[in-house]
């Protein structure tokens, strides 16, 4: 939900100025939190204007408001996994029409894909070609491409590990990577897989208007 | 299937009809290869196919989020939610609960789940106005006997708990012809209620609370530690069906589990353990917990200082009510106690 505001910051505050789609499968999509951030967002903007008083600034901030963020959030939302890959069939014609969006993100992909799969090959298949599929949408419309997943329990030889869901050749689909997790009380984001940074993890904060990192805590390599 | 319906050209409804393809679904499932394998068409074609099934399928279903935000319809609208009958309890839910998803209530026994959902029951049959849905509600018992004495007590008690409704509203209300109390001490026989009758019910709009009292009792004998994979088929399966009645109905369910003992600090950690400092965790697992829209967490504890004049209107000791995870909450916490009248919140 934050990208999906912050996607929408002007050029002017180092943003880029986007619009989103959300597309949802589990129906988590709270609209009044979208607003705490939204307002978070603007209210931020509207401090480094005021700090650094540049012309382009006060023009940006005109349209940068509440109701127009949540304007350019498109929402889908998707009950099953055939309504998924009907509506990732028409993103390519929707995001031409919508020429600004530059982010996609479906919240979660692992939800229609767990149950009602008699036959994990047609689920393999079926997921192969949702990345193939998004790939292209990434690379053709320079959007961004966010999935969230759940984590399931591997059962090893000795210990269970959490991993990721949807299995190993899910995996190859995303370029990057990112595990959410806690440590204690402490919430840490690991970047598992990169083409360009190596792996490491950072603390962060939720707090009732945004994200915030934790920059005093130690990070493990 | 009837092709006819849909905007394809002639050439394409023939070789749908000849490759004996019965639906979308169908056709979504296979790629685009295979589909020109079977129906012997251009790949220009598929992807006019493809694209005219989708568009029918999900014509219309945009939103914006700005739409959302302003849609104040009662039947659609995010803003509207089930209220617990209490605006302690419900300012801390910011609102009460969710309308779409299933909302978990774990804790230890007798720390209030079943007068909570009791409580709910009755909530739910005020008019939108006062936080209810208008319609009834459905009790699916798996392991106790309906408690049906301490609802004709709460029932009798629905004047003092609830003074924010006027008297002659609630002289109205025949609450107890509106809630459906259904056993099902094995999950076939869940599998078959939540099937027959709930998809019944729910469709005639007779209900729209849903409670499950208690999901862990149907998934802790029937399973061995060999069954785990078994398990969370079922477990998913079961969330799927209930999140598939709950998204079309725009239905709370909520379901009451048991808690376990935190067997490691992680396993500690990911649950309420920050706010409540107990060592117990939700039975079922991480499995259970992915099919969950929001956990909140009931537990009795001793309110630290609390002197003796005080606790003297309190006719039980105090527990604690807190939301362990949420899409749309911190996680936070209160206290409230359980009267005659029913669940109430300390400020």
């Amino acid at each position: 939900m934050q990208l999906a505001v912050d996607v929408q910051i002007p050029e002017c505050f180092g943003g880029v100025a986007g619009e989103a789609v959300f597309i949802d499968t589990e129906g988590s999509f709270m609209v009044d939190r979208v607003v705490d951030i939204a307002a978070a967002c603007v209210q931020h903007c509207h401090l480094i204007a005021e700090a650094q008083q540049e012309e382009d600034h006060g023009k940006a901030l005109e349209t940068f408001s509440l109701e127009n963020i949540l304007s350019h959030i498109y929402y889908f939302r998707c009950r099953d996994y055939t309504e998924l890959l009907a509506q990732v069939y028409l993103l390519p014609e929707f995001l031409s029409e919508h020429s600004k969006v530059r982010l996609v993100v479906i919240d979660g992909i692992a939800f229609p894909f767990r149950h009602d799969f008699e036959d994990l090959s047609l689920r393999t298949r079926l997921l192969n070609g949702l990345a193939q599929q998004l790939i292209i949408i990434a690379n053709d419309h320079k959007s961004a491409v966010v999935l969230t997943n759940q984590m399931t329990t591997r059962i090893g030889q000795n210990q269970s590990t959490l991993v990721p869901a949807l299995g190993e050749s899910w995996g190859h689909a995303a370029t990057v990577r990112l595990i959410l997790h806690w440590d204690n009380s402490q919430r840490l984001a690991t970047l598992y897989k990169s083409p360009s940074q190596k792996e490491s993890t950072i603390a962060y904060h939720i707090t009732v208007l945004l994200i915030l990192s934790a920059p005093d805590v130690k990070f493990c390599p | 299937m009837d092709w006819d319906q849909f905007d394809l050209n002639p050439k394409t409804i023939a070789a749908l009809k000849k490759a004996d393809i019965k639906s979308v679904k169908e056709i979504l499932n296979l790629s685009g290869a295979d589909l020109q394998r079977l129906m012997k068409l251009s790949s220009a074609d598929i992807q006019c196919l493809l694209k005219t099934v989708s568009h029918a399928l999900r014509r219309n279903s945009m939103l914006t989020a700005l739409q959302l935000y302003q849609d104040k319809d009662y039947f659609t609208s995010q803003h509207q939610k089930l209220s617990l009958g209490c605006p302690v309890l419900d300012s801390l839910l910011k609102g009460g609960i969710p309308l779409v998803g299933i909302t978990e209530l774990a804790g230890e026994s007798s720390a209030g789940k079943t007068q909570i959902s009791l409580q709910l029951c009755l909530c739910v049959q005020y008019p939108y106005k006062y936080g209810g849905l208008e319609s009834g509600a459905v009790y699916i018992c798996t392991e106790d006997v309906f408690p049906s004495k301490r609802l004709q007590q709460l029932i009798d008690q629905q004047h003092k708990l609830r003074a924010d409704v006027p008297a002659e509203i609630i002289q109205k209300i025949r609450f107890g012809n509106s809630i459906f109390v259904e056993q099902a001490a094995d999950l076939d026989t869940f599998q078959q209620c939540i099937s027959r009758r709930l998809s019944l019910l729910l469709a005639r709009g007779m209900v729209r609370l849903v409670v499950i009292d208690s999901i862990a009792a149907l998934f802790r004998c029937e399973f061995g530690p060999a069954e785990a994979a078994l398990k969370a088929r079922y477990l998913q399966t079961f969330g799927a069906q209930l999140h598939s009645l709950s998204t079309r109905f725009r239905t709370p369910i909520m379901c009451i589990n048991q808690v376990t003992d935190a067997v490691s600090e992680s396993e500690a950690a990911q649950c309420s353990c920050r706010i409540v400092g107990s060592r117990v965790t939700p039975a079922l697992g991480i499995t259970w917990s992915n099919q969950l829209l929001m956990r909140l967490m009931v537990s009795r504890t001793s309110l630290p200082g609390h002197s003796p004049g005080a606790a003297s209107h309190c006719t039980g000791s105090t527990r604690t009510l807190s939301v362990v995870f949420a899409p749309h909450l911190p996680p936070s916490f209160c206290y409230y106690t359980v009267q005659l009248e029913g669940v109430k919140g300390i400020k």
